[in-house]
């Protein structure tokens, strides 16, 4: 008989491709190779009324062999500016993928509390301290960080007019400075384009 | 870890997977505060993780002291075992053929005595003596077997000749030990005992010699056991006599009688002989207690030119010597008893 975590992994497979939520659309699992199940491609949809609405999020989830004893490792692999999570590496502060893990829990359950942080926050809990100083500061200026970051990587539908931040990126962009270094350096210093001048080259 | 639902016959509710494991609940206990089941050898693993139930995360009271990890847990509620128990589920052995379906409590007792299964233990029909497993039989090689055997016991023979050549070289050093100690006692007879204590307390602390002695009563010095401590006063005494000079062996009296043999044990004792050793010299002053090479005139005659070649100390003041063993081993043990003996002369001692 397979190991307990493969087996699991199995079942938990047929349950996330059978749920609700999948039929809608809203979280998916793929195998990337079938002779290694511990390794599995994970997508949430942005819910709606959030910057990150229409976004379509990869996460990168890894079961480990004493699952489901230790909770699976789950990160983000769509670049995304949230409080809870690093805006670099894509890690996730969730209770439930630490401490709070219950060996009941499946990946569905996994699936959908990552869908749930997109729509509420825990600020005070951070991943990323300068996202979370952001949403607590400026919550307008970080809605709209966050949706320019949604429709940039994630795909998220352009329902606005990212005019004048195209404008400060491309400014940076002619001062030999990446795509992704101006926009993290800009998201980070308020859209402050001095700011993020001074940061890059100091 | 439970049984893949695949195996029963029939739909199994929903109520009887185990939410660790996700199959059908093999062995099942419950928490007893929250009332969640689970295969008894899943929740024991989580238990080790976390103390809390792996469905609602009530905290699981930790194990008291003395009791087992799973104080927390009970048997699971006898309706859902009856529910488990009626379950119709497929022989594991289906594979090779086994077409038996049977309810789940009575599935141990059919592996037990399945036909099918492969690894069902079988005697070898060869004579060899083993028991193997029925799918190895057609590759079961008695002579192999037996072989290998024949080189398990050989690896056991080998490593208790090698444990038994240990012990043996460890008595030795252990002789080679005590003829030491014994050397040390005897060449400290003639000088200070006090440097012979001196000696000893520069040696590792002693192993009693004997448990059995009763502790030394006149000895302040009583760290030392009641052997060494003899040893010293024996020393010290034999220290003050003085090495005898017989001028007519010829002298000897083998059978001394009780008058002569008190006379003789009021002068060792005034001499300073320690009171366990003059018992043990006086009883050793006639010649039915005397070595082989002494015991009987013949012997004393055949011997007679070895005589010279004694340790003597005067009895001070008589016409007698005391021959102790610790100072005459070169005379060999026909010639010496332990720990040594008096010899009474009608005259000749100076
Ligand atoms: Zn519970
Ligand atoms: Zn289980
Ligand atoms: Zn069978
Ligand atoms: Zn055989």
């Amino acid at each position: 008989m397979a190991s307990l975590h493969i087996t699991r992994v199995k079942r938990e497979f047929r349950e996330v491709v059978s749920s609700e939520e999948a039929q809608k659309s809203q979280i998916k699992i793929e195998i990337i190779d079938e002779s290694d199940l511990t390794k599995l491609k994970g997508t949430v949809i942005g819910p709606p009324d959030t910057p990150f609405e229409g976004g379509t999020y990869i996460l990168d989830i890894r079961i480990p062999d004493t699952y489901p004893f230790n909770p699976p490792k789950v990160k983000f692999v769509t670049k995304i500016w949230h409080p809870n999570i690093s805006s670099v590496t894509g890690a996730i502060c969730l209770d439930i993928l630490k401490d709070q893990w219950a060996a009941a829990m499946t990946l569905r359950t996994v699936l959908l509390s990552i869908q749930a942080l997109l729509q509420a926050a825990e600020p005070d809990d951070p991943q990323d301290a300068v996202v979370a100083k952001q949403y607590k500061g400026d919550p307008e200026l970080y809605r709209k960080t966050a949706k320019h970051w949604a429709q940039t990587y994630a795909g998220a539908p352009k329902t606005t007019d990212d005019a004048e931040i195209s404008a400060k990126i491309d400014t940076l962009l002619q001062m030999g400075i990446t795509e992704t270094k101006a926009r993290e350096a800009l998201s980070t210093h308020s859209w402050n384009l001095e700011a993020a001048v001074d940061s890059l080259f100091t | 870890m439970g049984y893949e639902v695949e195996r029963f016959v029939g739909v199994v509710d929903e109520e009887l997977f185990c939410p660790i494991c996700g199959l059908v609940l093999d062995s099942p206990l419950q928490i007893k505060d929250c009332e969640h089941c689970f295969c008894g050898s899943c929740i024991e693993e989580w238990l080790k993780h976390q103390r809390v139930c792996p469905v609602d995360r009530t905290p699981v009271p930790p194990s008291c002291e003395g009791s087992s990890l799973t104080s927390a847990l009970g048997p699971a509620p006898r309706i859902l075992r009856n529910l488990l128990s009626r379950l119709r589920i497929k022989c594991e052995n289906e594979v090779f053929g086994c077409q038996t379906v049977t309810h789940l409590e009575g599935l141990q007792l059919h592996l037990n005595q399945c036909e099918y299964n492969p690894r069902r233990p079988v005697e070898c029909d060869r004579g060899c003596g083993s028991v193997v497993p029925m799918d190895e039989l057609t590759q079961h090689n008695c002579i192999k077997e037996l072989r290998e055997k024949i080189t398990n016991q050989s690896l056991v023979i080998k490593t208790l000749s090698d444990q038994v050549s240990i012990l043996q070289q460890e008595l030795s050093d252990q002789r080679q030990e005590m003829t030491i100690l014994k050397e040390l006692v005897r060449s400290s007879a003639s000088s200070s005992s006090n440097s012979l204590r001196h000696t000893l307390s520069l040696l590792p602390p002693l192993p009693p010699l004997s448990s059995a002695s009763p502790s030394s009563v006149s000895s302040s010095q009583s760290n030392y056991p009641d052997e060494v401590e003899h040893a010293i006063q024996t020393s010290q005494w034999l220290s003050l006599l003085r090495p005898a000079r017989i001028r007519h062996w010829g002298g000897i009296i083998s059978t001394p009688d009780s008058i002569l043999q008190s006379i003789i044990r009021q002068a060792l004792s005034s001499s300073g002989c320690p009171q366990y050793l003059l018992v043990e010299l006086m009883a050793n002053a006639h010649e039915r207690r005397w070595p082989p090479g002494l015991s009987v005139l013949e012997t004393r005659q055949l011997n007679r030119s070895r005589y010279e070649q004694y340790v003597t100390k005067q009895v001070p003041g008589k016409q007698a010597v005391v021959i102790m063993a610790s100072e005459n081993e070169h005379m060999g043990d026909n010639m010496i008893v332990s720990p040594g003996m008096v010899i009474i002369f009608a005259h000749g001692v100076d």
